[in-house]
């Protein structure tokens, strides 16, 4: 059964968030509502500072804890489309629970107050939904929540399902490069310059993936947490240093 | 009985309306601007999602269990000398329950969709579907015994069982709610296999501040005017239960604090240090609102005196609100994977929309005892025991 | 296609948000895969109302091309177009949110007039709406009055990002038949022509390079934001990502006066002092030299074959013995020199470059001058020489200071020493133009007397650039406000911009909104800005998305490509194409002008023609014609003709590399000096020997040399460097109210709804600073404010503030954003060589509000 994974491979990627950017107008999501993040960390001082930077998908995790909280069964791992945590957005009730309960930081109520002045939201008012945006996708799948979304309810990275689902069955890979697939790929995945991206199948042992994890030694992001995540991080900078308050003066 | 009782003539009424307005008037606010721009008018963010109106919500789920378990200390286990504050506790814990719960319906993405998905998904791996379940068989039993007593039922078989019934539930309500926190290992702050006996002691600490004030409340903060098995209550064992309660509570609070302090875990040592002890509001409800009361329990010659009594329980009433405040908010506000996007603690400070529902859950809770008081006998008590060898008096 | 309207159209009462019964004049590609190729493409299988249309991303000088995702009349989805060459199918981050370029809410919707005479700051226009007809016969009365009146130089147009023969294209011609020597003033000064006028008087191309990335092992960066803006910045990432996995791994050192990204991902980071870049890759130079580790097959060598660069120590050149003639075949044989001298190749004025200024450019030297430590200038060197292929790059960092184009020498250099320049593998080129087809008519059969003798002639531009003042300068726009100011050499009377909003982005932009309150102004941009609120007429062009443009490549891999717009959609409002305005205007200028630009027609006609060229030259991809163009959205024609391979230099003769190249063929198409050598003694500088006196303080005699300057810091006695860079974010003209781009603006220091001031903590604690304080820079031009973030990982003596905010008329979501702008404290001052706006040599102060 497919089961869909994401390599990373954080020795090439530039930080640049044509990710971010990609998924937003992809999954029509509000500014800095950044399903697909990229997460910079500064340690150090002049003249040896280190900078690195960790792009940071919903991990899809194949234990995960954001599942067994809701209390609707809004949230559900569907095996039957590679694994993937979806939010039923006519199930779910805005509780929040999940987001409490993943250690990734990857859900998002975008039922708050705006990152950006004035809100998108009252520039393009939607009707029955919580704005209109301007490059409004044609997708619409409110039980996988995928679409624009309603109000009061938890969204997350979907993989792109609406582009993953149309692929091939049996692919191994989905590979931006390969016109056969390019349509199919996730939007992070997909526009990634540096080709830092890979998307494949994990239960095929022929996938690109499962090779970049092995030759690579593909490592999994707070793996302790025993969340199993579906995305593999190659390279150095998967190791986020752990919170440090900053000084004020 | 209760003849002392202010809240049975109009100053009960005038109580019940004015707070009846508030209320509403709070929901009204909440209301508009929650219908104008959703929860935009809130201060949670998809980095803090839990933010004060669930902290009230825990508030005053919290003290209801704590009301359900002073309850039953005279009602299941035979402390008759609590008995004079079995029927007010029962049916504080009833009102303060909905109350809460009428703040979690405002928090809510889609309150009126709960009614039905979780019923017809019954997702029983999720603590928040046992919680609902819990609440409800709480409230079931809460009103159900209140129906027995307000029948003078005191000490009938069905009456008794409802009542241990209406004991578990409490148990398993607030047991279970501490574990919606205590089992998010995800959340260090939280997490912690001992958070039901924390909230068990913290609940009945702010469940005996509730029935100490109001039981005051109703007799015009004058305890002569009180039955005399309410006022030897209260210069008996209630100091006594009020100080091993609060000493419990500052007990826990001492231990999660130096654990979380000793910790390297920034998850759980920096919310200490930076956000709890950082805080002077923190600060001023831990020694005044739980240790100083604590301290003022101890004295033998205090612990009796009325006006320390009242100035206690509203003390323990506002510690303890802060402290599940600070526990709720503490929980998250280390940024998640936020790199520089956050650049210190996630900043977090309620909106008027958030203080509005937490005006409107307790000007509810005024409302809706001061009706009580009013109109139902809550200073009922059964009968004084038959000396020994006599027939019980029906 | 958009027909010329008269009137105010319909849809421009119709049209909101893209609504309306649109109809999409797009062609159709299929996609791969899906067996729906030749019909109207489907962005997934279910979905056969979506069309993907060809265009080119707007938002830097880039050009990707990208495929425009519109389904039901909306545009919903912008990738890379896999098909053409720089976007190979993906994007940067700025590329996805064009969207917000064509259905931003504050877009002028239809032209306008100025109703309120008096402009400034706190003026509001009081724009009325008018018909196409009116805004051009206005402009027209207008140049026909003033060509009448004898006084047609005071007509300027000016332009930032021009893309082709449909704009910026067209202006040449305009200029020449209306006869003002303004047609037109572009924005080169105020964008990176140090690195251009490096070139030029290195290597004698007047240009950026082209750059064979996939194949370098070596990398030497001199703040060229390689990971931010250098461009084309998307092909860059692919590149990085290359250069990263390939075997073996391209190794990169960048030089910056701050942390980010590119330093950050780079295998060495160096910081530097400001403006000293220059210093550095002399040092470089020197060790090059001092340890033999110079590419002998493009330089040269010593005659004896020992190296004789010692530090501090002279070399001669090589006599050379006469040529023998044999008296019985007549041929010539030229001996080998004999001695220690040197033998140069393919460079020239080695021996005085290294006697004159290099050997005491020692890495101590180097040191005190840029505090770049001597050991890792020398560990630098060693790798950059003994690596190949290894390139130097450089853009504003190190040459947007007064001695910037002698930085650029120094740096360009080292790309001659290593022997990279047209190297086979992994070296640095030059762009080839596009076989375009000609135009109908020819400008010159078009001009009246007053075109071809009018006084006009004798006036300099409104910006003095090719003047005594700038000899050396393209463009000067950022004089040109300052000068019509003093009414030095006159005033302007009427001024047409396009792709350009001097009042905001000029160096010390208060001088241009004092500048331009007297002057007639033609605003096109379809977006509100600053020039714009002083506009007299607002003619709205369309967004990219609705437009037929085309767009020869900048420099890129050196092959000629040339990428194409088609219309995602059918424009939205009642805007214009920009060249149709030109075009449109010149039909209602009086005399053969207008004869000549009703031949023209309009842009589409334009493409048609110039598509013409490819019917001879079809691209690789097939396309031949305007049709096919439009369809595969590029034409481009590999390989590029031209490389060096071991000391010789070969053409392309259409099978291979086959052709080697005489040292005049080099020298008129490759090294274009005037001693058809790279020039480490520069014959162009050598030119203008009294200017560069004058103006640098560098003695006649030596001014050719390639050296080091010192830098004239602007600001008046500021103690901080004060740098502005570009973000990735940074979308040429817009990003200051895309509310996705404020949103994750500036990731270095979490810059989410605004950007902040970057200051290292020792600086900010210094004077009193905490982190999130409210912060006031100034200089000796003006002031702004902004809130300070600690970034410990940048020097001490430089605080950093993206260009971004501080927009006062832009829309929306600019409005109000503090922190000021970065030009209100930047001082008006040139490269007087390049002519480039020394945007990062100011020196502020620091102080909280």
């Amino acid at each position: 059964m497919t089961k869909w994974g994401m390599v990373i491979d954080l020795d090439k990627c530039t930080g640049c968030q044509a990710c971010t950017t990609a998924c937003a107008m992809e999954n029509n999501t509000l500014p800095g509502e950044n399903w697909q993040d990229v997460l910079y960390y500064s340690e150090g001082s002049y003249p040896t500072a280190k900078l690195t930077w960790l792009p940071r998908p919903c991990m899809q995790c194949e234990n995960p804890s954001c599942v067994a909280v809701c209390p609707t069964r809004a949230t559900y791992k569907d095996m039957d489309a590679g694994g993937i945590v979806f939010v039923d957005w006519n199930k779910c009730i805005g509780c929040k629970y999940c987001m409490i309960a993943c250690p990734y930081g990857v859900r998002f109520y975008a039922d708050e107050k705006p990152v950006v002045e004035p809100d998108v939201r009252d520039v393009f008012p939607g009707t029955g939904q919580l704005h209109a945006p301007p490059y409004q996708g044609p997708h619409d799948d409110a039980v996988r929540g995928i679409g624009i979304q309603p109000k009061g309810v938890v969204s997350k990275c979907t993989f792109c399902y609406h582009k993953v689902s149309q692929a091939p069955a049996g692919v191994a890979d989905l590979d931006e490069d390969n016109p056969e697939t390019k349509e199919f790929t996730p939007a992070c995945v997909r526009t990634c310059p540096p080709k830092a991206r890979y998307f494949g199948d994990l239960d095929n042992p022929e996938s690109e993936v499962n090779r970049l994890i092995a030759d690579q030694r593909g490592v999994r992001l707070k793996d302790h947490t025993g969340n199993r995540p579906q995305v593999y991080y190659l390279g150095s900078g998967a190791d986020v240093p752990a919170y440090q308050p900053p000084k004020k003066s | 009985m209760n003849k002392g009782n202010i809240l049975q003539g109009p100053m009960g009424l005038g109580l019940a309306v004015v707070s009846a307005i508030v209320a509403l008037a709070a929901f009204g606010y909440a209301f508009m601007d929650l219908s104008a721009v959703g929860h935009r008018s809130f201060n949670t963010s998809s980095q803090i999602p839990w933010g004060q109106p669930i902290a009230t919500y825990l508030y005053f789920a919290l003290a209801s269990s704590g009301l359900g378990m002073i309850a039953a200390l005279s009602l299941v286990f035979g402390f008759k000398q609590f008995l004079p504050i079995a029927k007010r506790a029962i049916f504080l814990s009833f009102v303060i329950l909905i109350s809460g719960m009428a703040v979690l319906a405002m928090e809510l993405g889609h309150v009126f969709r709960m009614l039905w998905v979780i019923p017809l998904n019954m997702q029983i791996e999720s603590a928040m579907f046992w919680m609902g379940v819990f609440y409800v068989a709480d409230l079931i039993f809460l009103l159900w015994k209140f129906q027995k007593m307000e029948g003078r039922e005191w000490d009938s078989k069905t009456s008794k069982q409802i009542g241990i019934a209406s004991f578990l539930a409490v148990l398993l309500a607030s047991g279970n709610l501490a574990l919606i926190f205590g089992m998010m290992s995800m959340r260090p702050f939280w997490f912690d296999g001992l958070m039901p006996i924390y909230f068990y002691l913290t609940a009945v600490a702010s469940g005996l501040a509730a029935v100490v004030f109001f039981t005051y409340l109703a007799y015009g903060f004058n305890r002569d005017a009180m039955p005399e098995r309410t006022r030897a209550m209260f210069e008996g064992p209630m100091g006594k239960l009020f100080a091993a309660v609060l000493g419990g509570t500052v007990l826990f609070i001492a231990v999660r604090a130096v654990t979380g302090l000793y910790t390297n875990n920034p998850e759980i040592s920096v919310v200490w240090r930076d956000f709890l002890f950082a805080s002077p509001v923190y600060q001023a409800s831990l020694w005044l609102g739980i240790v100083a009361p604590f301290v003022i329990m101890l004295v033998k010659g205090l612990r009796s005196n009325p006006s320390m009594q009242v100035l206690v329980s509203m003390a323990v009433f506002a510690g303890l609100f802060a402290e599940r405040y600070f526990f709720v908010v503490g929980g998250q506000v280390v940024p998640l994977f936020r790199g520089t996007w956050e650049w210190g603690l996630i900043q977090y400070t309620p909106s008027l929309t958030e203080w509005a529902l937490t005006i409107m859950g307790s000007a509810m809770l005024f409302a809706l005892y001061a009706a009580g008081e009013r109109f139902l006998n809550l200073s009922d008590m059964p009968a004084e025991p038959a000396p020994e060898g006599a027939t019980a008096a029906a | 296609m958009d027909k010329i309207n008269s009137g105010i159209s319909r849809r421009r009462f119709l049209a909101t948000t893209g609504t309306g019964a649109l109809t999409v004049s797009a062609v159709a590609v299929g996609v791969p895969g899906t067996g729906v190729q030749n019909t109207p493409a489907q962005a997934q299988a279910a979905r056969p109302n979506t069309t993907i249309t060809k265009n080119i991303c707007a938002q830097c000088p880039a050009r990707c091309g990208i495929d425009v995702y519109t389904t039901n009349g909306r545009v919903h989805a912008i990738y890379g177009d896999v098909g053409n060459p720089i976007a190979n199918g993906k994007g940067c981050p700025k590329m996805h949110l064009g969207t917000y370029f064509l259905y931003d809410p504050d877009r002028f919707k239809g032209p306008m007039k100025r109703t309120n005479p008096n402009k400034g700051r706190n003026e509001d226009p009081g724009f009325v709406p008018i018909s196409w007809d009116e805004a051009f016969d206005t402009v027209a009365a207008r140049l026909n009055d003033l060509r009448d009146r004898g006084e047609s130089h005071r007509f300027a147009h000016f332009y930032g990002r021009g893309w082709g023969p449909t704009d910026a294209g067209l202006y040449g011609d305009w200029g020449k038949l209306y006869g003002t020597p303004n047609a037109a003033i572009g924005h080169a000064s105020m964008c990176a022509e140090g690195s251009k006028r490096a070139k030029r008087a290195t290597d004698g191309n007047d240009s950026y390079n082209s750059y064979d990335y996939a194949n370098t092992n070596y990398i030497l960066n001199f703040g060229a934001s390689f990971l931010e803006a250098f461009r084309p910045y998307n092909y860059l990432m692919q590149m990085w990502g290359k250069m990263r996995s390939k075997s073996p791994q391209t190794r990169i050192t960048s030089i910056d006066v701050r942390m980010n990204p590119t330093m950050a991902a780079s295998d060495r980071a160096v910081y530097i002092k400001p403006a000293t870049d220059g210093a550095m890759a002399l040092a470089v130079a020197h060790v090059i030299l001092t340890e033999g580790l110079w590419d002998r097959e493009f330089v040269g060598d010593f005659a004896d074959g020992r190296n004789h660069f010692v530090t501090g120590q002279p070399i001669e050149t090589a006599v050379m013995p006469e040529p023998v003639t044999d008296p019985e075949t007549g041929e010539v044989t030229q001996a080998a020199p004999e001695g220690s001298g040197f033998v140069e190749l393919w460079t020239h004025g080695m021996a005085r470059w290294w006697n004159e200024e290099l050997k005491d450019r020692t890495p101590e030297w180097a040191e005190s001058v840029t505090d770049v430590p001597a050991s890792t200038i020398r560990a630098v060197a060693r790798e950059f020489g003994t690596t190949r292929p290894a390139m130097a790059i450089m853009e504003r960092g190190p040459t947007s200071h007064t001695n910037g184009t002698y930085a650029g020498m120094a740096i360009h250099a080292l790309n001659a020493l290593v022997g990279s320049l047209y190297a086979e593998k992994g070296g640095l080129f030059y762009q080839m133009g596009v076989p375009y087809g000609g135009l109908p008519v020819n400008a010159d059969d078009y001009m009246d007397d007053w075109a071809k003798n009018g006084a006009w002639k004798n006036y300099p531009r409104i910006d003095k650039a090719r003047t005594e003042e700038w000899p050396m300068a393209s463009h000067m726009m950022q004089e040109a406000g300052p000068n019509h100011l003093k009414g030095d050499p006159y005033k302007m009377d009427t001024a047409m911009f396009y792709y350009t909003n001097p009042i905001w982005t000029a160096p010390n932009p208060q001088v241009w909104e004092e500048a331009l309150k007297d002057v007639f102004i033609i605003e096109t941009s379809p977006f509100p800005s600053e020039t714009a609120m002083y506009a007299d007429i607002i003619m709205p062009e369309h967004t990219y998305l609705e437009r037929w443009q085309d767009s020869p490549t900048y420099p890129f891999e050196g092959w000629p490509m040339t990428a194409l717009r088609v219309p995602g959609v059918e424009p939205i409002y009642d805007t214009k194409h920009f060249g149709d305005m030109l075009i449109e205007i010149g039909k209602r200028i009086n005399g053969p002008m207008g004869d000549y630009y009703r031949e023209i027609d309009n842009v589409e006609n334009v493409l048609r023609h110039r598509a013409k060229g490819f019917e001879a030259n079809p691209g690789d991809n097939g396309v031949n014609s305007f049709e096919s163009w439009a369809e595969k959205g590029v034409w481009y024609k590999k390989p590029y003709h031209w490389h060096h391979r071991r000391g010789k230099f070969y053409e392309w003769d259409g099978e291979g590399y086959n052709v080697e190249m005489t040292p005049e063929d080099v020298k008129a198409k490759l090294l274009k000096t005037p001693s058809g050598k790279f020039e480490f003694v520069s014959g162009y500088l050598e030119g203008h020997a009294a200017y560069i006196e004058r103006e640098l303080g560098v003695s006649a005699d030596r001014v050719g040399l390639i050296q080091w300057v010192p830098p004239v810091h602007t600001g008046g006695g500021g103690d901080l460097h004060f740098v502005s860079p570009k973000t990735p974010l940074h979308a040429e003209g817009r990003s200051g109210n895309i509310p996705h781009g404020i949103a994750i603006h500036q990731p270095i220091v979490g810059g989410k709804n605004t950007v902040f001031l970057e200051v290292h903590p020792d600086t900010a604690r210094a004077r009193g600073i905490r982190d999130g304080d409210r912060v006031r820079i100034t200089s000796d031009v003006g002031s702004i404010e902004a809130y300070c973030r600690f970034m410990p990982g940048h020097r001490r003596d430089t605080i950093v503030l993206p260009m971004e905010h501080g927009h006062w008329a832009h829309g929306r979501w600019a409005r109000g954003r503090l922190p000021g702008h970065s030009g209100d404290v930047t001082a008006n001052v040139s490269d007087p060589i390049s002519g480039l706006a020394s945007y990062y040599t100011g020196k502020v102060k620091l102080e909280r509000v």
